[in-house]
């Protein structure tokens, strides 16, 4: 189930409150809320729930031998388990089939060289991405490893720490949230109107976000980053027509994955938990370093407190760590070499950063953050095309219809500057018709609150204004998100596939 | 105070809907009923009912696909919230007047047709259509697939109606009135070369026919008007002043004379809103719904339709007045019927088949002037065999009229090569052979 779906706002969700709250018993709520849980992520592909228990009980167990054995060999060797248990259903169902297809083309290229006939051990994993594996996977290593560390206590209610991991808020798209931040709420949270209010506003804004930022901006990314042949050697993309294309698919990007993040916090406190914020406008950065404190934050805490620090932090070769952490974020994202790419290209600039730092210091805010933005923008190719080939379209071939690829980017086909068959006016039709979008996108994106800090006399008179306002304020985004669900034939997020 | 409002909203409005769903129930005005079934009548389609809940369609995700469904088509006062949403959509930006756009649909994962051990086609959707692959354009209010065909795949066609002429030398007459897409005929320069390109790939049809099948050069006619609204903008069928002008293409290569436009009872519907609106949602289609008028032959008629299979037939209709709304073109023939007889009293002993998509449903119907048995046959549909309709009623002219895009697709060609060997009798699957596992044979104990 998907958090802008209209069953989960007006069938699903009220009836979780309501069941939630008719009780003030915890154990009554924890009950309702892990039931409720369950049905969201059973819905649509309820054979994966088998294996969110397994992963659960698993780390349940080791949670508490962990604890048990504090301090001996064996509480390390639970540990490993539990490390070795969680990364192997990740890559059991997330990398299996990437692992088979870089074998494959080495024994065949083995083969080839070496005229051996050698073939791949295993068969290739035919198994479709349970949902949220990489979400809750991470939750539970970090449970079992804060355990072993003493951060934490292990939970040895087993509802309790089912419903941790499977709490519907965030358990399909994240953030990852850590035991240790809920750990107290689980036993005993206080929810109070504020609270919950505070929720509701943020759920709206999430999904307002979501519904009308990422899915427009899809409309216009299905639009420019496939082309089309047109025959006689003709393309409908010129290459400024494919770069807006990807300004569009990093604008979607961030509001889909935001916008949901925005929904899970708003959800959480609904329901009395408080989770940490997952994004800090990442698209004001002013360096790549700065970015990546900005962007998915829970995963690159989680890296930074479980691989970062233990490999040796800043203090003990720092570039080769950093590079390590970038590698491994693009590898959480997905079982591709883009997403490999993708972590080295990000980890190779940080390197640089850090030995330019002196540099990157005296140059002018302005260029610093449109550097990092046009790295970004950059980037967001890599997440968007599958492959790192470049297409090669038999021009001759009337059966050639459409592709998406590399190409128009660098004008390896079409024009750079031009197109035929009249796509420029239409595109700057397009433009036009969406040129208040755009400003929305652009509001969206400053982040007002570092400009205007707590103290400040206008975010406090705004802040009053939004407190007698809110009721018609997130009445009126709840109406304008549900408008457009009713009519929308497009409505995925990105990060689910993660 | 307000936190304590700003929650009670939120909840009141969550949970009004499925309050409201049970308030309204039925009583809603965008549906109608046809044989105890809902349909949208604005998206043509079947109202999304709800399942019973089964362990095994839960397992399998259908049952909560499906209440998705259900959820989103009973949404309480949904048509009001789709006109707001397309109010909404407005606020993106500056609309520029007389400003092209272009909207692309992709095919549905799954929807493809199904094929026969041999490959051919058994199944046809026409949920996509392969003449929209490169888009459409919306030009002042109205809607033109990107395409112009292709005189390669068009000669693909021509060999299959000669192959007919070959078969049927002597018996019928073999001929093609095919149209090109509306895309011949956008109202501006920069989008001309369409008008060649349509003209070049129907051309290929007259230089590939051979074996005696007669080219009506419906292009030609259709150019001669091209000033003149012959298709829909809303949607992908032509409108019957088309059509007619086809037949007057046809009349000509078929050695008849036309029957003038003054000498039918025109009528006229408004308002409608077709397929091209539904595909694209664009409100500047929205706002320039189509007139239709059209002509009815002074022919009196009776009509009978036939399933898919077999010669069981029912009382038709070759005008269907009553529709209206999305349905306004199934005022010809009543839609897409499998196979259609239509008997006139033009005493002449001439009969005739029509071979067709639904372009060819606004054709037809002007030919019951000079025939007095007319056989209409829906490619994608029909599964009677043609070469027996063709014997079996003596037929004289055998004629393919199908749109530019079922000539253009292979796919469909092949359905109507299909036509003349099919069985025309169903043939349910051979069930798989059972192997019962469970048998044991044991020494008996005397």
């Amino acid at each position: 189930m998907v958090f802008s779906s209209l069953t989960f706002i007006y069938v699903f969700l009220p009836l979780s409150l309501l069941f939630h709250y008719l009780s003030r018993n915890t154990l009554y709520r924890n009950i309702a809320l892990t039931v409720f849980s369950l049905i969201f992520y059973a819905w649509g592909e309820p054979m994966w729930i088998i294996l969110l228990l397994i992963s659960s009980f698993y780390d349940y167990f080791n949670g508490i031998l962990v604890e048990r054995f504090h301090g001996t060999w064996k509480a390390k060797l639970f540990l490993i388990l539990s490390v070795v248990g969680n990364l192997g259903i990740l890559f059991a169902y997330k990398y299996g089939g990437f692992i088979w297809e870089n074998i494959d083309w080495m024994l065949k290229n083995f083969n080839e060289w070496f005229n051996t006939s050698m073939e791949t051990p295993f068969e290739k994993p035919t198994n479709t991405l349970p949902i949220g594996i990489s979400f809750y996977t991470f939750q539970t290593i970090s449970y079992v490893v804060d355990v072993y560390r003493g951060d934490v206590k292990a939970q040895r209610n087993p509802l309790n720490f089912l419903m941790f991991v499977s709490l519907f808020h965030q358990l399909v798209a994240g953030p990852i949230v850590r035991y240790v931040t809920i750990a107290e709420q689980i036993e005993n949270r206080k929810v109070d109107w504020a609270l919950i209010s505070s929720g509701v506003g943020r759920f709206c804004f999430g999904l307002f976000k979501k519904v009308v930022v990422a899915n427009i901006a899809s409309e216009l990314v299905d639009k420019y980053m496939i082309y089309t042949y047109h025959g006689d050697g003709n393309f409908d993309l010129s290459s400024y027509e494919a770069w807006f294309g990807i300004v569009m698919f990093s604008v979607q990007i961030y509001f889909d994955f935001s916008g949901y993040s925005d929904m899970a916090i708003g959800l959480g406190r609904m329901f009395g938990f408080k989770y940490d914020e997952n994004f800090k406008h990442p698209y004001a950065a002013q360096s790549v370093g700065d970015f990546y404190r900005r962007w998915h934050i829970s995963l690159g805490t989680f890296l930074r407190d479980y691989v970062y620090f233990p490999l040796g932090g800043g203090r003990k070769n720092r570039y080769r760590n950093v590079v390590i952490v970038w590698l491994l974020t693009g590898f959480w994202h997905g079982a591709s070499w883009n997403f490999v790419l993708w972590g080295l290209y990000f980890g190779c600039f940080m390197v640089i950063e850090k030995l330019l730092e002196d540099v990157l210091k005296k140059t002018p805010r302005i260029i610093r953050h449109a550097y990092t933005l046009i790295l970004i923008v950059f980037s967001r190719a890599l997440f968007y095309f599958d492959t790192l080939y470049l297409s090669n379209p038999h021009f001759e071939n009337s059966d050639f219809k459409y592709e998406s690829d590399w190409s128009p980017l660098f004008g390896f086909i079409g024009n750079l500057f031009s197109s035929p068959n009249a796509v420029n006016p239409a595109f700057y039709g397009d433009l036009m018709m969406h040129v208040y979008f755009f400003i929305l996108v652009i509001l969206l994106c400053i982040p007002w609150d570092e400009i205007f800090t707590e103290e400040n006399r206008f975010r406090l008179k705004v802040e009053r204004v939004y407190y007698f306002a809110q009721p018609a304020v997130n009445f009126a985004l709840l109406a304008i998100a549900t408008t457009l669900l009713v009519n929308a034939t497009h409505n995925p997020f990105i990060y689910f596939r993660f | 105070m307000m936190n304590l409002l700003n929650s009670i909203v939120f909840f009141a409005s969550i949970s009004s809907m499925v309050v409201m769903y049970f308030i309204i129930g039925d009583n809603r005005s965008d549906i109608e009923f046809h044989n105890g079934k809902a349909y949208l009548t604005a998206e043509k389609r079947e109202l999304t009912e709800l399942q019973p809940f089964t362990f095994e369609n839960y397992l399998n995700g259908d049952w909560a696909k499906t209440f998705d469904l259900f959820v989103n088509d009973n949404f309480p006062h949904r048509e009001t919230f789709m006109q707001w949403s397309v109010q909404l959509r407005k606020l993106r930006g500056i609309e520029v007047e007389n400003q092209e756009k272009i909207v692309y649909l992709k095919p549905k994962k799954g929807e493809q047709p199904k094929f026969d051990e041999q490959g051919n086609p058994i199944e046809y959707l026409d949920e996509y259509d392969e003449s929209y692959s490169n888009g459409l354009l919306i030009l002042n209010g109205r809607v033109y697939p990107r395409s112009g065909g292709s005189p390669k795949l068009a000669a693909n066609f021509a060999r299959m109606v000669s192959d007919y002429a070959a078969q049927l030398a002597g018996e019928v007459r073999v001929l093609t009135a095919v149209p090109p897409l509306s895309s011949a005929f956008i109202p501006a320069a920069e989008y001309s070369h369409y008008n060649g390109q349509n003209q070049r790939s129907l051309e290929a049809i007259r230089n590939n026919l051979t074996n005696g099948a007669i080219f009506c050069d419906v292009f030609t006619e259709l150019n001669n008007h091209a000033g003149e609204q012959l298709y829909f903008g809303t949607d992908h069928h032509w409108k019957p002043i088309g059509a007619y002008y086809a037949y007057v293409a046809f009349c000509k290569g078929a050695g008849f004379t036309p029957v003038p436009l003054e000498q039918m009872e025109k009528r006229t519907k408004t308002n409608f809103l077709g397929t091209m609106y539904q595909m694209t949602q664009d409100p500047s289609v929205k706002e320039n719904p189509d007139v239709m008028d059209y002509y009815i032959p002074k022919v009196q008629t009776t009509a009978i339709r036939y399933g898919e299979f077999g010669f069981k037939g029912s009382a038709a209709k070759v005008f269907e007045h009553g529709c209206s709304g999305g349905a306004t073109y199934s005022t010809f023939l009543g839609g897409d019927r499998p196979l259609m007889k239509i008997t006139t009293n033009v005493k002449n002993g001439r009969k005739a088949v029509v071979i067709k998509n639904s372009m060819g449903n606004a054709f037809s119907v002007f030919l019951i002037s000079h025939y007095e048995e007319l056989w209409v046959v829906d490619l994608r549909y029909s599964k009677q065999n043609l070469i027996e309709i063709i014997r079996t009623n003596k037929i004289n002219d055998l004629i393919f009229a199908p749109g530019m895009n079922h000539v253009m697709n292979p796919n469909t060609v092949n359905m109507m090569r299909r036509l003349g060997t099919q069985s025309g009798v169903y043939i349910p699957p051979k069930p798989k052979p059972v192997v019962d596992s469970t048998t044991v044979i044991t020494d008996t104990i005397p």
